[in-house]
């Protein structure tokens, strides 16, 4: 009987110390830089040659995503409404590597033929100033076109900015 | 009696031709063009398929019963290039990936040629706005030609060539 109370409590003790470890984590998580408003540049590839497709898919995913990740804000490169707000942070994308692959060999071999795009993501406010700059990568490995893979990196830039920007309307 | 060999020769001889007829069809372009809009459009899903036209100096595409007109003078950049896509896709596509012995493997090695037409453009705010259509080969240098002719601005001279950033050309490059 006494064992069995003592399997228990030992039981229950680990349950407790993996159940609060996810809080002790997030409070250790870095706070949110608070934005009114998101502006996207045109992704820039002056040093890598890009199709054209591909800057431009690069570009519509990462508003559509980010606009699905609940920033209500989010201006396109040029709008004019984007000056008059204040505390304004725009994302400027350069594009540092790109591989085309072949969705043709991906289906063949199954294990070449990978499209992979990176991009270094600098978020500034509207002055310049510099608050988050990360690289970003965008795969299709398996199935479907090689455009996927700016799907895949608009996904994951969008979890960036969700991760470290807070807009008002959403946390 | 028509021999097996006969038979499978005659469909062989269909297939490829029913890859190449879409290819000589496409050199001429007289009217709306069926293309399928990949991304860009505001309010228009993701591979819509429609009829791009350009008329009086708009970039005219219908989808079903709508309609989205881009003004040529607002293009800023329109470029084309050539591209590839599975001859057999969609859920069949799909579904041959599970065929015994490879058989879906042999099917994704038949592909179409397909042309790409990339726009840039601005709204009324000045907001940047892309598209990429796809069309039946050929089709997308008139197109461009058309629109340059009302108007659209772009960096790229010749033909098939994308613009911008952008130089390489390569088949299936999207798909």
């Amino acid at each position: 009987m006494k064992r069995i109370l003592s399997a228990g409590f030992r039981l229950s003790l680990f349950t407790l110390i993996f159940a609060a470890s996810p809080l002790l984590a997030q409070k250790s998580k870095p706070t949110k830089i608070k934005a009114a408003a998101l502006q996207v540049e045109m992704i820039q590839s002056d040093e890598i040659k890009l199709p054209a497709e591909f800057q431009v898919a690069l570009y519509e995913n990462l508003i559509r995503q980010l606009e699905k990740n609940g920033f209500s804000h989010v201006y396109r490169d040029g709008d004019r409404n984007a000056a008059s707000v204040a505390d304004r942070v725009v994302l400027h994308s350069t594009v540092r590597g790109f591989k085309a692959g072949s969705e043709r060999v991906r289906q063949v071999t199954t294990v070449s033929g990978a499209t992979s795009i990176t991009v270094h993501c600098q978020f500034t406010r509207a002055d310049g100033t510099s608050l988050l700059e990360r690289d970003v990568n965008g795969k299709v490995r398996f199935f479907g076109g090689n455009l996927k893979a700016t799907y895949d990196f608009a996904k994951k830039a969008a979890h960036v900015a969700n991760e470290n920007f807070s807009m008002a309307g959403r946390e | 009696m028509i021999s097996r060999s006969t038979t499978v020769l005659v469909g062989v001889a269909s297939l490829f031709a029913g890859l190449a007829i879409p290819v000589a069809n496409a050199q001429q372009v007289s009217g709306p063009v069926r293309v399928v809009q990949l991304t860009g459009l505001v309010g228009v899903k993701d591979n819509a398929k429609g009829t791009l036209s350009v008329e009086s100096g708009n970039l005219h595409f219908v989808h079903g019963k709508t309609s989205w007109d881009v003004n040529a003078a607002s293009i800023q950049d329109v470029a084309t290039a050539e591209d590839s896509q599975r001859a057999v896709g969609g859920t069949i596509g799909l579904m041959s990936m599970a065929a015994p012995y490879g058989g879906g493997r042999v099917l994704s090695l038949f592909r179409t040629k397909i042309d790409t037409l990339t726009v840039l453009y601005r709204d009324a705010d000045g907001g940047l706005h892309g598209a990429i259509f796809t069309m039946p080969v050929g089709t997308a240098d008139v197109i461009k030609k058309v629109l340059v002719a009302q108007g659209a601005h772009t960096t790229a001279t010749g033909d098939s060539t994308p613009a911008a950033t952008s130089s390489t050309s390569s088949k299936e490059q999207k798909q």
